[in-house]
Parts: structure tokens; C-alpha cells; sequence
């Protein structure tokens, strides 16, 4: 089986006992390596970004990954997600056929879970998102659970196609010793805008018809308000108060 | 002078760290408190690699080095200081097998020992004094196509769930090792000796009554069994024990830091006051200075240094990082204030682990006498 795994750093991996892969893309890679342990094959590990980003490939090859491909240019900065997508696109068709393209349904930072439906479509497979779980009855086909709001739903899908997961999927495996000595044999080939026959134009900042405006944090402060007094008298106080304020 | 780790050394780090947190540390203070020996843990490090990380893959090791087997150790011990104390432990048995072992023990045990499926342990110790290894009482005496072990051993760690021990005892003037499997007859661990600290590692009495070994079981070229012994527990055991003292040390030290950055004292955290920052300094300074004399004695150990070239080194290194271990353990309790002492806050156990290491792989006082030998001479 040809696997590829899209893996994401963490922008802040750097600190000891942090993986610098971000949670959900170590469900993608774990998925990968237990279908290569069942019917074979090879798993390839790809990222896009800047030099730093070399370190989550590191470390999917110390997990198992047979190989990894960094497509890593300055010029791919400040992709939105359909920039991204489309670097990916370039770099996976590069690599030749496939069966199944693994990612996080959604990233730590942005959360936008839009990735991986823009690549499937670049790519032109079926797309499979939210996968909490994932069987395999044969190795070009594929059963999967989606987790939905209230409730999961079960499709089938035939292979090449794209499979994003979600947390609980599986539990990742940490690298041994010995898979962190053999890393150290495996290549990480890297491809620039122009290796993967990319317009500057189409990709990072330039490429990306949205742009981040502004972040802003989410913060929940608490007010407090006693009513008091007999509970008759102290419940309409605080029903009078929630009008007020316009909950009730 | 590169003072930096390899790739693969920092992603061991984080390797090991991961799995401490996520899979000691939630239990480290129950499974002390139980005293029981953390088997399923111990498998989890050889499953990872660690137990058997300076044996060579031809015999199931992962043969990553010294150094990297110090940094796992520490990794470890930060958290849970008992299982850095069997990774210090196991590796021993391994180690003489592996330099003084025959072709055919080799292949015959240490794979296993390296999944952690069966477990090895050392047995030099005598109440004669471990200090002093050869005035040991235990005899071996050849007798036909074999040897007879009499004698007993004290303050053996995991002798009781060893499935495995080599055991060094003396034939004549002269002293030889050997492996005696568990259930041989004549070989009993009968009692558990309890301790203060590292508690869920068990520490044995054993027994060793006309017990019959085959001539197979000699370990190493006869009258050569104790110094091979000695080799290891510097190699091995020395190296180790300084691991798990820096781990100690860390995990107290960023117990009493994280500590000192929350509470407040007169309007501020008390790590802003100096008389507790300065206790903190000289806790951050001793565990920097520690761990340079430890990581230098195993990259001597990797580079080719053999045990006995190495041994000045390896004794500074277990002598200073101990006495930073207990230094720095007791002063996060004093940090900690009234809170030092109680469980929650897991520095008062650290501390007794910490105890436990002083007369770990040879005494304090014995180190000194092997580098005053090496300044002296």
C-alpha cells in the first residue's frame, strides 16, 4: 500500500517532552503505520514550511515513516489554506500514485479543517472527513466512522482517497531507540516552488485569496452577584436581573 | 567544544519524557506507596528501546551509547526515580554477559533480557561488605561437570524477581561468576529488606545452599569473574546511578521552582525573595555542574574509554550528582515549606529516593578512594 501522511509541525514543538507533530497529524501517521504493518507498503511523511518544520518529518521517520519529502521554500510563507493545499497537490503528485492520503481533519492553530477537502479535490479523490475510526477489509477499500454532532455515520469508501481523522482514533506510538538510530539512515527530500513546477504567484501569501486579519482570544470573565434574603424574595431578585441583562 | 546533544540524543529526550509524563507520572506516588515492582512499566522501557540501549542489536540491544542511556535515565527518573533505578540495575547482568559472556549465553539470554521478558540481577554484595568484594565468604567449588554455590548475598536489588543472577563467589584465592537461574535447587531469596526510598524496587537477601550449576553457566574466563563484575557495576551501574540522581535532582528542582513561582508572600511570589531564589540558584547550579561531570564519563564510555581508564571520571560523576541529588531534594522541601513534607507535593519522596542512592553502585566514600587512587598514584 503507498501511504502518505500530511504532517503538520507544531509551531512551538521546541520544548522537551513536546512532539513536533501536531496531535492529530501523529492519529494520521499512527493510522498509516498500522495499515503498512497489516498489508505492507510504504509510508511517505510530507510537510510544507519553512526549515524548523524539517523536525516534524524527523521525527515520523523515527516513528516508521519509510521517507519524507519537505517542500520547503521562503515563498510558501503566509499560505492560507488553499495555498497550502495546492503546494500539496504538486508534491504529492510528484510522488506518483497513491492509495491513501492521511491528515488531521483540522490544525491546532487555525482549526479550519479545510485542508484536507481542498487537497482531495486538487487531487481529484474521494474525501472522507471527521474519521474517528477506520477498518480495512481489503487493502482498496476502507470503512470508516464519521463523528458527527450527535452521532457517527459509516461510509464506504474505494481507495485512492484522502482519510482525515479526528482525536480517539488510535493512540500513537512513540519512537523507540531503534527507530530514532534508523532515521538517521532515511532521506528527506526536499522540493523548492520550482521542483514542484509551481507559479510563485499561486502560493504562500501571494496565493492565497484570504487573509488572516486578526486574531483574537476568547475570554470568559466572571461576574459575580449575590441575591439575598428568603429564597421567594432573593429567586425573583435574580430573575428581575437576568431580564435585565437580557438573558431571560 | 561542542556542548551540544545529536538530534537523535534531544529526540530521545523528548521521547522519554513524553512517556514519563504520560505514563508515570500519573501513577509514580501509587505505585510507590504499593511498593510493588512496576513490571508492566519496566516492559513499557524495554518495548521503547532503553533497557537494552547500550547492548548491540545482534543481541536485541538498541546500541545507542552510554550518553543517550544517561539522558533516558535522567528522562525517567525526573518522574518516577524507581524505574530509573531498574534501568540502572538491569542493564548490569546484560553488560557482563555481553563483555564476558560466551558466544552461546549471549544468544541464549540477553535477547530476552533486552524485551525485559526475563530479568537479570548481580549479586557481589556480602555482609562482609560490598565495600570490600573480596573478603567475600561465598565459595565455589568445582565438582564434576559442574560447580557448587554456598553462601549468601545481601542488598541485591531485584534479586527476587530475577529471573536470572550472576552471582561472583570465590574458589580458592581466586573469585569466578556465574549465572544461576531462578528455581535451581539449593537457591532461595528468602527475605525482602524493606528501604526507605525507591520503594517498588525490591531489594534481596539470597541464598545459596549446595546449589549445582552447570559448568555452562561459568561467566567469563575462570578467576576473572569479579573483575568482570566490577567492570560493569562502573560502567553500568555508576553511570546509571548518577542518571537517576540527576532526575532526582531535576524533578525536585522544578517541583520547588514551580512551587516558589506561585506562592506569594508579601505581595509577591517568593521566588522574587532572595533568600529563596539564591536556594534555587545553588539547586540550578549544582544539577548544571552535575550532569556535565555525568554526561562527560559516558561519552568517555562512548568513545572507547574503558571502565577502568574511565573509573576516575565515572566515580566524580556518581560522587557529585548523589550529594546534588540529597542537597538539592532537601532544599525543595525547605522551599516547599510546610507543604515539603506531604505527598502531594512528591519532593519528600524524591528525597528518600535520593537516600537510597549514597551506597547505590559503591559508596560515596568508596568513590573518593578510587579517584584519590587516580590522583595519587
Amino acid at each position: 500500500m503507498e501511504l502518505i501522511v500530511c504532517v503538520r509541525r507544531v509551531r512551538d514543538g521546541a520544548e522537551p517532552g513536546r512532539s513536533a507533530i501536531g496531535p492529530l497529524e501523529r492519529h494520521a501517521l499512527e493510522e498509516a503505520l498500522r495499515l503498512k504493518e497489516r498489508f505492507g507498503g510504504r509510508v511517505t511523511a510530507l510537510t510544507m514550511g519553512s526549515p524548523p518544520a524539517g523536525r516534524a518529518l524527523e521525527e515520523a521517520l523515527a516513528a516508521g515513516a519509510d521517507r519524507a519529502v519537505f517542500l520547503c521554500d521562503e515563498r510558501f510563507a503566509g499560505a492560507d489554506t488553499l495555498a497550502t493545499a495546492r503546494t500539496l497537490s504538486h508534491g504529492i503528485r510528484r510522488l506518483g500514485p497513491f492509495d491513501l492520503l492521511l491528515c488531521g481533519n483540522e490544525s491546532a492553530t487555525g482549526a479550519t479543517g479545510q485542508v484536507g477537502p481542498q487537497l482531495a479535490e486538487f487531487l481529484g479523490v474521494p474525501c472522507v472527513t471527521h474519521v474517528r475510526r477506520l477498518e480495512a477489509p481489503a487493502p482498496d477499500r476502507l470503512l470508516a466512522e464519521r463523528a458527527l454532532e450527535h452521532g457517527h455515520m459509516r461510509v464506504e469508501v474505494r481507495l485512492p482517497a484522502l482519510v482525515a481523522v479526528v482525536k480517539g482514533i488510535n493512540a500513537p506510538r512513540l519512537p523507540t531507540v531503534w527507530g530514532i538510530m534508523a532515521a538517521a539512515g532515511k532521506e528527506i527530500t526536499v522540493w523548492n516552488a520550482e521542483d514542484l513546477g509551481l507559479d510563485p504567484g499561486l502560493v504562500g501569501l501571494e496565493g492565497s485569496p484570504t487573509r488572516l486579519v486578526r486574531e483574537l482570544t476568547k475570554e470568559f470573565g466572571r461576574r459575580k452577584e449575590i441575591f439575598s434574603g428568603p429564597p421567594e424574595e432573593a429567586v425573583k431578585k435574580a430573575v428581575a436581573r437576568l431580564k435585565e441583562l437580557g438573558v431571560l | 567544544m561542542d556542548f551540544g546533544l545529536t538530534k537523535q540524543q534531544e529526540m530521545l529526550r523528548n521521547v522519554v519524557r513524553e512517556f514519563a509524563e504520560a505514563e508515570l507520572a500519573p501513577r509514580a506516588a501509587e505505585l510507590d506507596e504499593r511498593g510493588e515492582f512496576p513490571l508492566e512499566q519496566a516492559r513499557r522501557t524495554a518495548e521503547l528501546g532503553l533497557v537494552g540501549i547500550v547492548t548491540s542489536p545482534e543481541y536485541g540491544g538498541s546500541g545507542m551509547g552510554h550518553l543517550a542511556r544517561m539522558i533516558a535515565i535522567e528522562e525517567v527518573s525526573r518522574v518516577y526515580p524507581p524505574l530509573g533505578f531498574f534501568l540502572q540495575v538491569a542493564p548490569m547482568g546484560i553488560y557482563i554477559l555481553e563483555t564476558a559472556g560466551t558466544e552461546d549465553q549471549k544468544r541464549k539470554y540477553l535477547p530476552a533480557l533486552c524485551r525485559a521478558e526475563k530479568f537479570i540481577a548481580t549479586a557481589v554484595t556480602e555482609p562482609t561488605g560490598g565495600s570490600d568484594p573480596t573478603a567475600m565468604q561465598s565459595t565455589a567449588r568445582a565438582d564434576g561437570d559442574g560447580w557448587v554455590l554456598n553462601g549468601r548475598k545481601v542488598f541485591i536489588t531485584i534479586g527476587e524477581v530475577a529471573d536470572l543472577v550472576v552471582v561472583v563467589a570465590r574458589t580458592d584465592d581466586k573469585f569466578n561468576a556465574f549465572l544461576v537461574e531462578k528455581g535451581t535447587p539449593g537457591f532461595e531469596a528468602p527475605r525482602r529488606e524493606k528501604h526507605a526510598g525507591l520503594r517498588s524496587i525490591p531489594v534481596s537477601e539470597l541464598a545459596f545452599t549446595g546449589c549445582r550449576v552447570p559448568k555452562e553457566n561459568l561467566v567469563g574466563q575462570e578467576g576473572r569473574g569479579l573483575a568482570a563484575a566490577l567492570a560493569a557495576i562502573a560502567a553500568v551501574g555508576r553511570t546509571g546511578v548518577a542518571g537517576v540522581a540527576l532526575g532526582v535532582a531535576q524533578g525536585s528542582y522544578e517541583a520547588a521552582l514551580r512551587f516558589a513561582k506561585e506562592r506569594r508572600l508579601y505581595g509577591r511570589p517568593v521566588a522574587d525573595l532572595q533568600a529563596i531564589q539564591f536556594m534555587l540558584v545553588d539547586m540550578n547550579v549544582g544539577i548544571e555542574a552535575g550532569r556535565l561531570l555525568a554526561y562527560k564519563a559516558a561519552w568517555l564510555l562512548d568513545q572507547g574509554k574503558s571502565p577502568r581508564d574511565a573509573g576516575a571520571d565515572i566515580a566524580r560523576a556518581k560522587l557529585y550528582t548523589v550529594y546534588v541529588a540529597n542537597d538539592v531534594a532537601a532544599k525543595a522541601v525547605e522551599v516547599l515549606g510546610a507543604c515539603g513534607t506531604t505527598p502531594e507535593y512528591h519532593v519528600i519522596r524524591r528525597l528518600r529516593d535520593g537516600l537510597e542512592l549514597l551506597a547505590a553502585a559503591g559508596t560515596q566514600q568508596v568513590m573518593k578512594v578510587i579517584i584519590g587512587g587516580s590522583i595519587v598514584r
